[in-house]
């Protein structure tokens, strides 16, 4: 980075980016692995069904594909859940919560029943939590049942029930008998109260949320710093039971906040260094150990990252490390790696922050997607005298890669006939397991198709983008998947693989590709980018094919390597068979033919004596 | 006497390769290596692979790649034992040293070592093909790989690759097991598959490939996989061995010291498997570690201690060697379970595994078989990453001599009846014929 700089003393920028995708760049692959270590169920299912909302959360923000038997099992805890007579509004909220990720079906007089008991624990309500999850049902069922008519009767009584637990420094309490106030039940507070606003079958009074976004600004005064610039909230360590840490506190407050913000038609005036002081706060932590915390620090920066904020940070200093002296740092152009010619952004300053000597860009534009680009920095030193001591690279380029999370859909892999039928359809779930088992001909077709679409819904062309069909023998074939002219069906790229089995060249040319090696071929699929966050390599099945018989000069396979630890090893030993000895008889019957040899000499000398 | 000329010729012969190799066990320590550089910032940048290697007792002789004076041999003696070639960008050597030249030295059983990068040179890439692995012929291509890529701050396109895919062999990476991924940056190479003398030591993982990392990619890589070796190593018929990686900056300081985290994996390591790999597999390359001798091959009949001149069939004989593998420092007894001694006249008659006493004697006791010829005890050991052992001695064997079969068969006692029988009827015939009146 910042190779182009020269001289005796030279500024180089570090630069960070929080991720223009779904996710901010930070929260990456580790995260990934340690929330798949974090979460994992007993038995296929979670304790409770907070725990299974947490999971469930936690990886559907992550982009880590759920388990179709932990979807099952969240479902079967869940229905059990509403359908019980005897579940309290914590109950129903969870279950609720957990549904609105699992997506079970409810049915709709299971959901009616959910309803009316929610609005009787609503009208019943005394302390804070009763309507925090009372409401938060309701919000939650509203959503998920196609039923229109979810409100509140008195909308504008209940917001002023809750209200009431509000303090003068902008925290809140818990109940009216309970002198305690926190953060942490703030963040609940204003999650309640925007579910109340949402409910409202009328407007709420415009002079009640004013007073609100006074009491969130108050709370926004006793936020506490870090010295690096993290923000955070906590409270007082008053009582064991309610003291919840500053994570969870932050969390939500956080979560109160842009459930807040999401309801109400002005903004909320939060400077955006206090929003880049949170996102800092939980950034900072790594991933934590804990599942709770983690599912808090991962809920938390998906709702900041709704409220898409986003940042650039440009921190300047020597070769040395010191810091630099008072200075702007401009943003020239953003040119993405393609296009060298049309900037995607206009020039612009960017923001100082002294606390922490970065320089911040908010709110990136919009055209900015995944990608990767080179942004051109100026450095504009303030003070003249300065200019004779430092040197700063006229423009410095720094190359920036926004990367993201891709979405792949509608995989699918196609066996035609000779004629052009579908003969054979199968829908793949990329980022799941396939075994995919097809027989096909040399007459037919295949073709696998998918579609990628960035986090800003446009379309994604992979660099790498591999099929891969491995024989018995080992011996690979490899194709590029993309097929141009075909490859763009209005917004998004359909990317197309033909295997033309079918006409008469391309037949002969494949088959001969293929050295007429009948048999089985593995389908290996690999996508990948430098700017995918979910790159994969996935085995896809296998196909039979049916090859016609190599005619004589066809080519041969060639030869491959041979695996190094199967050539080396002792060999069988052999032993010599030795000649087997001459049968021979028993040396009884030999001793016995030696008699009868003699017997006729016997004989003789007998009949010599009588005859004399 | 004679026998002890015999022996005397049959121990020369089996030492002589040794002896005429560059390994030199009783100064081992005493290796000049001559380093050729295409600058001598490499010579900091990559500092503490060099120090390692001087601090094992190595004379590295640094020089440019195109200086006119560099020169592997003079009168006919080579001037080092080993090369390393870090000089990715050279196109012609300087002074006498040639792609021929290269050869020949590896060819008299010199070691050698080479680092190739993006802008590797076509004379580099010769070397390598010469060795028996082919660089990606795409001078712009690089190994990229978009799931096993190190997690960089600075670099998004994944070239950078954390690769972990190393050949299990405890001789050629150490017997300590090597933790941290190993840090990669540069160009794929495949072995050439009619090659069997070369290894891939680092392969790249299955998603790998080998493209270039700025343009798109229209037709399918010439190389993707684990076919892609990131370090392959060769150890030639005659015991030269060699080290071929496509990163030279795999070498580098800053990969020693850079602490890797593979994509995907929670575990940051606090230091990369460079150091450790490096050092482990330049053991190797320079005969630290891995090379075995054979002495003492004896052979004599079951109870006696003399070598007979030759055996008759059926004899019962026993067969000893002694293998040591060098540490390094001393001579130690190797012991393996797969030493075999063949007994060998056109093909294997007998091959046999010998035992082992753990202190380095090898042997076995068979029966000669009953074929007789010329015949040869060869054991011929090749275990992956170890030199290999070469030994043959000639040894005739004789049918049983004339007077060496049993004298009476009992089956032929009715023969013997017959015959004396017979004799004895007509001589008593005959002389009761004359003499009765």
């Amino acid at each position: 980075m910042a190779r182009s700089l020269a001289g005796f003393l030279v500024f180089s920028l570090f630069v960070s980016i929080c991720g223009a995708a779904s996710l901010f760049q930070p929260i990456s692959e580790s995260h990934r692995s340690a929330a798949l270590e974090l979460f994992t169920p007993d038995h296929g299912s979670f304790k409770s069904l907070e725990e299974t909302y947490e999971a469930l959360r936690t990886f559907e923000v992550l982009g880590i594909e759920k388990k179709p038997d932990l979807t099952a099992s969240a479902c079967r805890s869940i229905s059990e859940t509403l359908g019980s007579p005897s579940s309290t509004p914590k109950d129903l909220f969870y279950a609720l919560k957990a549904n609105s990720i699992a997506k079970c079906r409810i049915n709709e007089k299971t959901s009616e029943g959910i309803i009316t008991k929610l609005n009787a624990a609503v009208s019943g309500a005394s302390s804070l939590l009763d309507f925090y999850y009372s409401v938060g049902g309701l919000v939650l069922i509203k959503d998920q049942t196609s039923k229109a008519d979810v409100h509140l009767a008195d909308a504008e009584g209940v917001f002023r029930s809750v209200k009431a637990f509000s303090q003068s420094d902008g925290r809140w309490r818990y109940s009216s008998n309970n002198p305690e106030s926190s953060a942490f039940a703030a963040g609940i507070a204003l999650e309640t109260l925007a579910g109340i606003v949402s409910l409202a079958s009328s407007e709420i009074d415009q002079s009640l949320i004013n007073t609100l976004k006074n009491d969130i600004s108050k709370l926004f005064d006793s936020i506490e710093k870090y010295d690096d610039g993290a923000l955070y909230f906590d409270d007082k360590l008053v009582d064991g039971r309610e003291y919840q840490g500053p994570l969870s506190t932050t969390s939500s407050v956080v979560r109160g906040l842009t459930a807040f913000a999401a309801v109400t038609a002005g903004s909320l005036n939060l400077p955006g260094d206090k929003i880049l002081g949170l996102a800092k706060f939980f950034l900072g932590i790594e991933a934590p150990g804990d599942a709770k915390d983690f599912f808090n620090q991962i809920d938390s920066l998906a709702c900041l990252e709704n409220n898409r904020q986003e940042f650039l940070l440009v921190r300047v200093n020597t070769v040395l490390g010191s810091s630099a002296p008072p200075l702007t740092v401009k943003l020239v152009g953003a040119y993405s790696s393609g296009s060298k010619d049309k900037s995607l952004v206009e020039s612009q300053e960017l923001k100082f922050e002294a606390g922490t000597g970065v320089h911040i860009l908010n709110n990136l534009p919009k055209t900015i997607d995944v990608g990767s680009y080179t942004f051109v920095f100026e450095i504009v030193l303030h003070e003249s005298e300065h200019e004779k001591i430092y040197v700063t690279g006229s423009q410095t380029k720094v190359p920036i890669f926004v990367t993201g999370l891709i979405k792949i859909e509608n995989a699918e892999i196609v066996l035609d006939n000779d004629l052009g039928n579908v003969e054979a359809q199968k829908k793949l779930d990329l980022a799941g397991q396939n075994a995919v088992s097809l027989s096909a001909k040399h007459l037919q077709k295949l073709r696998l198709s998918f579609q990628l679409t960035t986090p800003r819904g446009r379309a994604f062309k992979p660099h790498q983008a591999l099929l891969k069909l491995r024989h018995e023998s080992k011996i690979e074939h490899i194709f590029v998947v993309g097929n141009p002219g075909k490859q763009f069906e209005i917004v998004l790229v359909k990317y197309l693989l033909f295997h033309r089995l079918s006409t008469f060249l391309d037949f002969l040319q494949l088959v001969d590709k293929f050295f007429y090696l009948s048999g089985r071929y593995d389908i290996e699929l690999t996508v990948g980018d430098a700017v995918m966050e979910n790159s994969l390599l996935q085995a896809i099945g296998h196909v039979e094919l049916d090859l016609p018989e190599p005619p004589e000069k066809a080519p041969r396979p060639p030869a491959q390597p041979v695996d190094p630890y199967s050539r080396y090893g002792p060999k069988a030993e052999i032993e010599h068979i030795f000649r087997a000895p001459d049968k021979r008889p028993p040396k009884e019957l030999s001793l016995a033919f030696l008699g009868l040899t003699i017997l006729p000499l016997l004989g003789f000398l007998v009949g010599e004596k009588s005859g004399t | 006497m004679g026998k002890l000329w015999v022996i005397f010729v049959a121990l020369i012969s089996i030492l002589l390769p040794f002896l005429c190799n560059s390994f030199s066990p009783e100064t081992p320590t005493d290796r000049r290596v001559l380093v050729l550089l295409d600058d001598f910032a490499i010579k900091s940048s990559h500092s503490l692979y060099f120090n390692s290697l001087k601090s094992r007792g190595f004379e590295l002789d640094f020089k440019l790649a195109d200086d006119p004076n560099i020169a592997l041999q003079r009168y006919g003696q080579y001037l080092y034992d080993a090369l390393i070639l870090f000089c990715p960008s050279v196109e012609r050597f300087g002074g006498s040293v040639d792609l021929a030249g290269i050869l020949s030295f590896v060819d008299s059983g010199h070691d050698l070592i080479i680092a190739a990068d993006a802008n590797a040179s076509d004379l580099i890439r010769e070397v390598a093909t010469e060795c028996g692995v082919d660089f990606d012929e795409d001078p712009s291509a690089m190994v990229i790989d978009h799931t096993s890529y190190a997690v960089s701050e600075t670099e998004g396109d994944h070239t950078l690759i954390a690769g972990d895919g190393f050949i299990k062999s405890d001789v050629i990476l150490g017997s300590k097991k090597i933790n941290a991924p190993v840090l990669f940056k540069g160009i794929g190479h495949s072995l050439n598959p009619a090659n069997n003398l070369v290894l891939k030591v680092l392969s790249a993982s299955p998603a790998a490939y080998s493209a270039n990392p700025k343009s798109k990619l229209s037709t399918p890589p010439s190389l993707t996989g684990s076919a892609i070796s990131l370090v392959s190593v060769v150890q030639a018929r005659n015991n030269a061995r060699i080290l071929i990686t496509g990163s030279i900056s795999m070498f580098s300081n800053r990969f020693f010291r850079s602490g890797v985290q593979k994509a995907g994996s929670p575990t940051k390591h606090e230091k990369s498997g460079n150091e450790q790999f490096s050092t482990e597999i330049s053991k190797w390359v320079f005969h630290e570690r891995g090379h075995l001798k054979a002495v003492n091959v004896k052979h004599h009949k079951v109870g006696e201690t003399e070598e007979p001149a030759l055996y008759r069939i059926n004899d019962d004989l026993e067969y000893s060697v002694e293998i040591y593998e060098w540490s390094g420092t001393s001579w130690e007894p190797y012991v393996a379970d797969d030493v075999q001694v063949q007994f060998y006249m056109m093909s294997p008659y007998v091959l046999k595994t010998l035992s082992n006493n753990k202190k380095g004697l090898y042997s076995t006791s068979f029966k000669v078989p009953d074929v007789y010829g010329v015949f040869q005890f060869k054991v011929e050991y090749q275990k992956l990453g170890y030199t290999s052992l070469s030994l043959s001695k000639q040894i005739p064997v004789r049918p049983y001599r004339h007077n060496e079969y049993e004298r009476f068969i009992p089956a032929a006692y009715p023969y013997y009846g017959a015959a004396f029988s017979m004799m004895a009827g007509f001589f008593i015939f005959s002389f009761v014929h004359l003499y009765s009146k």
